[in-house]
């Protein structure tokens, strides 16, 4: 065969045919090499990814290389999946303790900031002689803020600050103002009815939104989690599901579906832990697809032509006055009702400016509603590049001028570990953790002690551990160690985990002492006589029955642990709970 | 501090940033409204190219007398809500539409398929139907698929994405008929010259909807081709025009002229009703 094509002198290049790629193969190919690429070359430039995204958009796309076309349907409703998804996301990682916590200085701190930029925006808009409805659409999503700053306000050891738990706090309030401005911009376009009529049925659709998202979503997600809910990959979809319920519940209503996808993501935030093993893959896929899959079909909509316009410039030069100019406004003046200092009044300006996700959301459903032209995205392009750059160098700035907090005292309910010897017997102690880490919005992490004589744990046994969890609604990584009794094993765990409290079923022949001391470990460990000599005291406080008065317990004392790993310990015996001091070999 | 006295600190400060920001927008008068400006070249009037009236589905009436259509009907929302009190309907072929001759009109609305080689002479709008290829035959033809398809005699348009489409996806076995016109392709197959021809979905679906006896669709190909408004390179108005286009498909406008004229939805995708040929594309 060599030797005829070398006789014949035929290139092989001749023989072999190639075709132009096409179809969707080469489209995903394209668009992933994107995801790739786009963040990995802009952030050589100390650019933030989120721009190489949105750049890549724009070179795949129609206005670039074209290999997305104006026709194209697949990347624009992956994209719109991402922007449920997005949404989602920023309802159900939102921390609502913090907001309960900080009620006050947030919800000053909210309405300020979501009130001057609304004002300044929409008086830019009606200054251009925008429609009505267009400027205030302009007004809202300059109100919004992403917490793009939140980690670099973190790594300073500020996140126990005030000022910044007063900002985080009010990101659900200026979030949830905004897409509810959203919303009834949205359906009062078009249709040719009365203000009457729209503001009514926009009430109407809000009203029953809040009842699903707020009321029967978490019934329903915390049923399929139970029941569904064993397999890992069950309780994602189950999750999905719930959002695009919402998503079209307030879409029956003529409502934007971001705005329902971000009403289920407040409905699932205390079912769905930060630190949960579902927030890890909601957070995971998130981040690694769809999320970017709408950053990029942002793109396909940008074009530097036009974005180097002077008319879109300009646009973009009054939309940051009226953006930053309002944050800077609110900050100063929550600075001085609050009596914040200069450096913390820099936190709030830092962490409520960044424009980003809920920004390029309602910009994009307003180009999606005519509201807007494309000058008119690429100049919000604009802003969300400046906001992001104002808003990390004021945080820095702010951040060197404030000391460092401790972390601070943490709720009970944080990271609740509970360990057991015998899946049996786990049911109580789970739910117990289960409902206190919901109160806090924390986690459990269960921990099956198995003793250092046993044989690998049996994989009946770790199943059974599985269904027991799952029935419990626990979210945690749970843990097979073994160790010399439930209780050590339990607090290696803890230790991992940086616990705030371990829960650990009492054992019913094992008992406890008549001062309540316990003395046993675990059905599968017997008795462990070490575990009594870890234990100082025992306080039985309160029954299974009327566990949410648990939550009244004295957290300042608990969390108030001389050392982290020191947790306090919950022993369960039945449906009673028995608050144990802090084992003394951890002090 | 007081809460009386703060607000008197800062009452002034946000009033001079809100004046400013006012002031400055005004300033910036030339930036026109957030969804584009339209300017037309007859002031009052919406001027439209077409190729071809009655062009069932799309056009009723004459050029002097349009009647009704989805594309007469979108030309005339667009004037509204240009506020422009008059439509203005002109006669172009096709192949100088899509060279770009608009011989004066604003835009033209003539079944335009979105293509990168039309887009060098022309701007193409946002779409607002989606057009894949598909096969017109006599009531009885079958096409099961792609090889009975290859075995048919075809007739289509010169100048037109269908012609590609039927010899990249179908690759007749026969030479197919190449005519000028979208008439002559129709009595093709009526006279029995050719088996099938090749028309986008919505005309195909127009064309079966008015002679049930003369017409049927059989299948169509699964296609990302779009209709959209052609405007004149460079046009100022194309922004105006995509916003006006977006605001109609989410408003259901496009969705009710859909239903009106051409009796079916393909806005979002390909008809349910018409089977999809697979073909090695």
């Amino acid at each position: 065969m060599i030797a005829a094509l070398a006789h014949t002198h035929a290139p092989i290049a001749t023989l072999i045919e190639l075709s132009t790629p096409k179809g969707a193969e080469w489209e995903f190919l394209v668009v992933f090499a994107t995801l790739l690429l786009g963040p990995v070359i802009v952030q050589r430039a100390r650019i933030p990814g989120i721009i190489g995204l949105l750049l890549g958009g724009y070179v795949i796309g129609p206005h670039g290389l074209g290999v997305i076309g104006a026709g194209n349907n697949t990347l624009p409703d992956l994209g719109q999946l991402g922007l449920l998804y997005l949404m989602f996301v920023a309802g159900v990682e939102l921390d609502l303790n913090l907001l309960r916590r900080h009620r006050r200085s947030a919800i000053v701190f909210g309405l300020l900031t979501f009130a001057f930029p609304m004002i300044l925006g929409t008086t830019v808009g009606l200054g251009l002689g925008w429609e009505t409805e267009a400027a205030i659409l302009l007004g809202s999503l300059l109100t919004s803020h992403t917490l793009i700053t939140y980690p670099t306000v973190r790594a300073a050891g500020l996140t126990s600050d005030p000022a910044v738990a007063t900002a985080v706090g009010s990101t659900v309030l200026t979030d949830t103002l905004a897409l509810v401005v959203l919303a009834g911009v949205a359906g009062s376009v078009g249709g040719g009815r009365s203000g009457i009529e729209v503001a009514a049925q926009i009430a109407v659709g809000l009203i029953v939104l809040v009842v699903y998202s707020l009321l029967v979503l978490p019934l329903l997600a915390g049923w399929a989690f139970r029941r569904l809910g064993t397999e890992r990959s069950v309780r994602y979809v189950v999750a999905i599901t719930a959002f695009l319920s919402a998503a079209t519940v307030a879409e029956l209503f003529g409502i934007e579906g971001i705005v329902g996808a971000f009403f289920a993501g407040l409905a699932l935030n205390r079912l769905v832990p930060n630190e949960g093993q579902l927030m890890d893959r909601i957070g995971f896929f998130g981040g690694a697809v769809f999320i970017p899959v709408f950053l990029v079909s942002v793109g396909l909509i940008l074009n530097p032509a036009v974005m180097a316009r002077g008319e879109t410039l300009e646009l973009a030069g009054l939309f940051i006055v009226a953006c930053l100019g309002g944050k800077v406004l609110a900050a100063a003046l929550s600075a001085r009702l609050l009596q914040f200092s200069r450096a913390q009044a820099g936190l709030l300006f830092s962490l409520s400016s960044a424009q980003a996700a809920a920004t390029l959301a309602a910009t994009v459903i307003g180009f999606q509603l005519g509201l807007f032209d494309s000058a008119v995205v690429n100049a919000v392009l604009v802003v969300i590049l400046v906001s992001v750059l104002a808003s990390t160098i004021v945080g820095a700035r702010a951040s060197d001028r404030l000391p460092a907090h401790d972390q601070g005292p943490q709720p009970l309910g944080t990271r609740v570990v509970v360990g057991v010897g015998d899946p049996a017997t786990a049911g109580s102690a789970l739910s117990i953790g289960v409902r206190m880490a919901r109160a806090d919005g924390g986690v459990v992490h269960p921990v099956l002690v198995l003793p250092d004589t046993a044989p690998i744990a049996p994989r009946a046994l770790r199943e059974r551990f599985g269904q027991v969890i799952s029935a419990a609604g626990a979210d945690g990584l749970p843990l097979t160690i073994v160790d010399r009794s439930v209780l050590h094993g339990a607090l290696r765990a803890a230790a991992a985990h940086e616990a705030t409290l371990v829960l650990i079923p009492e054992l019913a022949e094992a008992g406890s002492s008549e001062d309540g001391r316990p003395a046993g470990a675990g059905p599968a460990m017997n008795t462990d006589t070490d575990t009594a000599d870890m234990v100082d005291t025992v306080d039985m406080v309160d029954t299974v029955d009327t566990v949410d008065t648990v939550d009244t317990v004295d957290t300042a004392d608990t969390a108030a642990s001389p050392a982290p790993h020191a947790p306090p310990i919950a022993l369960v015996r039945g449906d009673e709970t028995l608050w144990v001091d802090a084992p003394a070999d951890s002090r | 501090m007081s809460g009386a006295r703060l607000l008197r600190q800062t009452i002034p400060g946000a009033t001079l940033l809100v004046l400013g920001a006012l002031l400055s927008a005004c300033g910036g008068g030339k930036l026109g409204a957030a969804a584009g400006t339209f300017t037309p070249r007859t002031p009052g009037t919406l001027t439209v190219a077409t190729a071809q009236i009655p062009d069932p589905g799309f056009w009723q009436g004459t050029f002097q007398h349009p009647t009704g259509g989805f594309e007469y009907e979108l030309a005339r929302a667009l004037a509204s809500r240009f506020g422009l009190a008059r439509v203005r309907v002109i006669d172009v072929p096709f192949r100088q539409l899509t060279a770009g001759h608009l011989h004066g009109a604003d835009l033209a609305l003539s079944d335009i398929t979105v293509t990168s080689e039309r887009a060098r002479y022309v701007a193409f709008s946002t779409s607002y139907l989606r057009a894949p290829p598909a096969i017109l035959v006599r009531p009885g033809t079958e096409v099961p698929d792609v090889h009975s398809a290859q075995r048919l005699s075809w007739a289509v348009e010169s100048g037109t994405t269908l012609l590609q489409a039927l010899e990249e996806s179908i690759e007749p076995s026969s030479t197919p008929l190449i005519l000028d016109h979208q008439r002559e392709v129709l009595h093709a197959l009526r006279s029995g010259r050719a088996q099938a021809i090749m028309l986008d979905l919505p005309v195909a679906l127009a064309y079966a909807r008015e002679s049930p006896h003369a017409y049927a669709v059989a299948a169509q190909l699964s296609s990302e081709a779009v209709l959209a408004a052609a405007l004149p390179l460079g046009s100022s108005n194309v922004e105006a025009v995509d916003s006006a286009i977006r605001a109609f498909g989410a408003d259901g406008t496009l969705e009710r002229l859909g239903h009106a004229w051409l009796h079916t939805d393909l806005q979002e995708g390909q008809s349910e009703n018409v089977p999809v040929l697979r073909t090695a594309e």
